[in-house]
C-alpha cells in the first residue's frame, strides 16, 4: 500500500534534512521562549507551511516521483489526523463518575487498567479519561506528586505499546505497512516495563500513605456531583464506536495487500470509516458528558497544524536516512533503542519513530535500497529489520515518558493535575524522577530484548 | 515616625502573624496599614515546554490558576480588612498583578515599614516555597522590613536586641529604627559578637552612641562565644528574653556569603522572634 515512492532513487542532499531538524527544534523551544506567539494555532500553521516550503520545492523538483510522494504523505497525514481526532472524540465522550477512594491497591489497579486501556484507545484518550477520576479519588491525600508522575510513565506512555492505536508512532508504522498485530510481539517488553512500574508505584504509594498520617487534608477543588454513587461509566455507547475504529483499522490492515494497486482507495476507506465512528460518537453522546471532560477540539487543531509541518518536512529527511542509514554508525538493535528513545524524549515520538525506522531500512538492507522500496512495513518481515523495528518501537514509545515534551499527553496530565492543586515537578524535576526510575528499567529492557 | 506600613498578605501562617504584629504597631503609633496581595500572573503564564498539543491545556491551566490566585488574593484582603476594622486600625487593601519581588519593592518605597511573614509564599500557584522572593527583597529593599516568623504571637514586646557589626547596613538600620517610633518605651540592648571582648565592647558602644544621638537610650553588650555568630546572638536574645531583633541585612557581598556563610540568612531562617532589617 505505502511503498516508498521513487524519491529514494534520487540521492537526497544533506540540506534537505535541515527544515525537518529546524522545525522540530522550533516546536521544542518556541513554547518556552515565545509563549504568546506559540499560543495561537494560526501561528503554528503559518510556521508549518513556511517550514514545509523548502521540502515542497525540493520534491517538486523531482517531478513525478516527488509529487507522488507528497500525495501519499498527504494521505498518511489525513489518515493519521482522522484516527487521532476520532479516538480523541470518542474517549472525550466517556466519563468515569462515582465514589472512588484512592488507596495504594485501588490506585495501582487503576494504573494497571490504564496501561491496558492505553493500547486500546490510545495514550491520549486513556489519559484524558482516567486522570481526573484518579485525582478526585486522591484529593484527600497530601502527597500526590508520585501519582501524577507514574500516571505519565504508565498510562500516557508505556501502556500504549501493544497496538497501532496505542501511540501515534505505532499508527504511523501501521500506515506504512507494519501489520496491525505485529506490535503484539512487544508484549513481553510491555509487561516487563508496566509490571515493574506498577510494583514500584505500589511501594511509593504505600510509603506516601504512611507519611501522610496525621497531616491535615489539603484544600483541593471537589465536585460532589461527580463523586457520589457507585463507580460507573457514562457515554458507554462510545465503546461501540471505539470498537468500530478498531475494526476499521484492523480490516484495513487485512485488505491492504489486496487493494495495494488502488493507491488512494484504502486510505479513503479508513478515513471514511473512522470519521463515521467519530461522527456517531458526537451525535450519540450526551452533552454533559463532554462538558464534564471539558472537551475541546483546540488540542486537535494544534496537533493538526504542527503535524502538517512534520509530515511535509520529514519526507526528504527520511529519504536521506534510508539512503545513508548504514553509514551513520547506528547498526545494532540496542543502539536503535537508545537513540530513538533519546530523541523521542525531547522531540515528539511520532517523527522520531519514522526517522529511526527509515534509518533501520537503510541498515537492514545494507544500503542496497531493497527494503527502502518496500517501505517500513518490510522491516516487520525481515529477520534483521524486525529486531530493529522492535527496538525503535519500544524506544520511541517508552522513552516518550522521560520528559514532559516526549509525548503529547504528558503535559496534558501535568496541566490537569495543577488545576486540581496537585504539585507537579518542574521540567527538570520531572527528568530527575524519570532518570532515577525509568533509565535503569530501560537498561534492563535493552539487556533482555535487544 | 511610621505613618503607613505595608503588610504583605498571601494567607500563610507567617502572613497571619505579620498582620497581628502590624496591627499592634499601627495601634501604638496611630499608623495606617496597607494590605498588599499579589496575583503573580507573569509566573503563572510564563513559557514552559509543552510538547505538541499542549498549548490548549496550558491555556486552560493558566486560566484556572489565575482564577484561584485572584480568589485567594481577594480572601486575604477581605480577612485583613476585617481584622483591622475589629482592631480599630485604618486599613487599605491593595491588589497588584505582577511578579512578587518587583511588586513589593515598588510598593514599599512609599511606606516607612514593610511587614512580611517569614514563610510567605507569594508564588503559591507555581512554587512550593518562596525563599527566593524573601531573599531578593532583603537584598534589594531600600526601606526597612519587619520579618515575622509564623509562630510569633501577639504584638511586639518590650525588649529589643540590636545586632551591631559596624557595617553601613547596621548604621542605617539603627538610624531608621530610632526614627520609626518603634524604639520608644522599649529596652534597647546593642550587642556585638567578636573573639575579642574589648573590641566587641567598643563596637557595641558605637552602636549605643548612634541611638543616644537619635534620642533613644540603649545599653551595650559584648558577646564572646565559642558558638557561631548566629548561635551566639540567639543565645543572648534568649538570655535577655528579647521580643524583637534589629540588624543590618546582608551587609557583606554575596561572594563573602558564599565562603563565610550569611549571618542574616542564618538568623532569618531560624528566628522565633520578629526581626527588623534594613540593607
Amino acid at each position: 500500500m505505502n511503498e516508498i515512492a521513487s524519491v529514494s532513487q534520487h540521492l537526497t542532499p544533506a540540506w534537505a534534512v535541515a527544515p525537518f531538524v529546524g522545525y522540530l527544534l522550533l516546536i521544542a523551544i518556541l513554547p518556552l521562549f515565545a509563549p504568546r506567539l506559540w499560543e495561537h494555532n494560526r501561528n503554528k500553521l503559518i510556521l508549518a507551511v513556511v517550514a514545509g516550503v523548502p521540502a515542497i520545492v525540493y520534491l517538486a523538483g523531482l517531478r513525478g516521483a516527488g509529487v507522488d510522494q507528497l500525495l501519499r504523505t498527504g494521505c498518511d497525514y489525513v489518515s493519521f489526523m482522522v484516527l487521532l481526532g476520532a479516538l480523541f472524540a470518542i474517549s472525550g465522550g466517556i466519563c468515569l463518575r462515582g465514589a472512588l477512594i484512592g488507596t495504594p491497591i485501588v490506585n495501582t489497579l487503576f494504573l494497571g487498567a490504564g496501561a491496558v486501556l492505553a493500547s486500546v484507545v490510545g495514550t491520549t484518550g486513556a489519559s484524558a479519561l482516567l486522570i481526573r477520576p484518579l485525582l478526585r479519588a486522591n484529593a484527600h491525600r497530601v502527597r500526590t506528586t508520585h501519582i501524577v508522575v507514574f500516571f505519565i510513565f504508565i498510562v500516557a506512555n508505556a501502556g500504549g505499546l501493544l497496538t497501532p492505536l496505542g501511540d501515534p508512532p505505532l499508527f504511523l508504522g501501521f500506515l506504512r505497512g507494519v501489520p496491525f498485530t505485529w506490535t503484539l510481539r512487544l508484549a513481553p517488553a510491555w509487561a516487563l516495563v508496566n509490571g515493574v512500574l506498577l510494583a514500584l508505584f505500589a511501594v511509593f504509594d504505600q510509603v506516601a500513605v504512611v507519611r501522610d498520617r496525621g497531616k491535615p487534608r489539603p484544600s483541593r477543588p471537589s465536585d460532589p456531583a461527580l463523586e457520589v454513587g457507585p463507580l460507573r461509566l457514562e457515554g458507554v455507547i462510545n465503546l461501540l464506536w471505539l470498537g468500530g475504529i478498531v475494526g476499521v483499522v484492523f480490516v484495513a490492515g487485512l485488505l491492504g495487500p489486496r487493494l495495494a494497486r488502488f493507491t488512494y482507495l484504502l486510505p479513503l476507506i479508513q478515513v471514511a470509516g473512522m470519521a463515521l465512528c467519530a461522527g456517531l460518537s458526537w451525535k450519540t453522546t450526551p452533552r454533559d458528558v463532554r462538558a464534564v471532560n471539558r472537551f475541546s477540539w483546540a488540542p486537535m487543531v494544534e496537533v493538526a497544524a504542527v503535524f502538517l509541518g512534520v509530515f511535509i518536512t520529514m519526507i526528504p529527511a527520511l529519504s536521506y536516512l534510508e539512503q545513508r542509514g548504514a553509514s551513520l554508525g547506528i547498526t545494532r538493535p540496542a543502539q536503535f533503542f537508545w537513540a530513538s528513545g533519546a530523541l523521542s524524549s525531547v522531540l515528539d515520538n511520532a517523527p522520531t519513530y519514522l526517522t529511526f525506522a527509515s534509518l533501520a531500512l537503510g541498515v537492514a538492507d545494507g544500503g542496497s535500497g531493497a527494503l527502502s522500496a518496500a517501505g517500513i512495513g518490510a522491516l516487520s518481515a525481515h529477520p534483521i529489520g524486525e529486531r530493529l523495528l522492535a527496538a525503535v518501537s519500544c524506544g520511541a514509545v517508552m522513552m516518550g515518558a522521560v520528559t514532559y515534551i516526549g509525548n503529547g499527553p504528558n503535559f496534558m496530565v501535568k496541566a490537569i493535575a495543577e488545576q486540581h492543586r496537585v504539585r507537579t515537578p518542574s521540567f527538570f524535576g520531572y527528568i530527575a524522577w524519570s532518570g532515577l526510575i525509568l533509565l535503569p528499567l530501560f537498561a534492563l529492557v535493552a539487556r533482555l530484548f535487544f | 515616625m511610621i505613618k503607613e506600613a505595608l503588610v504583605c498578605l498571601e494567607g500563610s501562617p507567617g502572613s497571619e502573624a505579620a498582620t497581628r504584629v502590624a496591627i499592634g504597631i499601627a495601634k501604638d503609633l496611630q499608623a495606617r496599614l496597607v494590605g498588599l496581595a499579589i496575583v503573580d500572573e507573569p509566573d503563572i503564564r510564563a513559557g514552559t515546554p509543552t510538547g505538541i498539543g499542549g498549548s490548549a491545556f496550558k491555556h486552560e491551566r493558566d486560566e484556572a490558576l489565575l482564577a484561584d490566585a485572584r480568589l485567594r488574593a481577594a480572601d486575604a484582603l477581605a480577612l485583613f480588612e476585617r481584622r483591622c476594622r475589629e482592631a480599630g486600625v485604618t486599613a487599605k487593601p491593595l491588589e497588584v498583578v505582577g511578579r512578587p519581588t518587583a511588586s513589593i519593592l515598588t510598593e514599599m518605597e512609599a511606606r516607612e515599614l514593610t511587614v512580611i511573614g517569614r514563610d510567605a509564599n507569594f508564588r503559591f500557584e507555581t512554587e512550593s516555597d518562596d525563599a527566593e522572593t524573601r531573599e531578593a527583597i532583603l537584598h534589594r529593599a531600600t526601606r526597612p522590613v519587619l520579618l515575622v516568623p509564623e509562630n510569633a504571637e501577639g504584638p511586639l514586646g518590650k525588649v529589643v536586641v540590636v545586632a551591631y557589626d559596624g557595617s553601613k547596613a547596621a548604621k542605617r538600620t539603627i538610624a531608621s529604627f530610632a526614627a520609626s517610633g518603634l524604639a520608644a518605651s522599649r529596652s534597647i540592648h546593642v550587642a556585638t559578637v567578636d573573639d575579642s571582648g574589648e573590641r566587641a565592647w567598643e563596637m557595641a558602644s558605637v552602636g549605643v552612641k548612634l541611638f543616644v544621638d537619635a534620642g533613644v537610650a540603649a545599653v551595650p553588650h559584648n558577646i564572646v562565644s565559642a558558638l557561631s555568630n548566629v548561635e551566639a546572638l540567639f543565645a543572648f536574645a534568649r538570655e535577655i528574653k528579647a521580643d524583637l531583633m534589629v540588624m543590618g541585612a546582608f551587609a557583606h557581598s554575596r561572594l563573602a556569603h558564599l565562603f563565610h556563610g550569611s549571618v542574616t540568612r542564618g538568623l532569618v531562617e531560624r528566628t522565633t522572634i520578629p526581626i527588623y532589617l534594613q540593607h
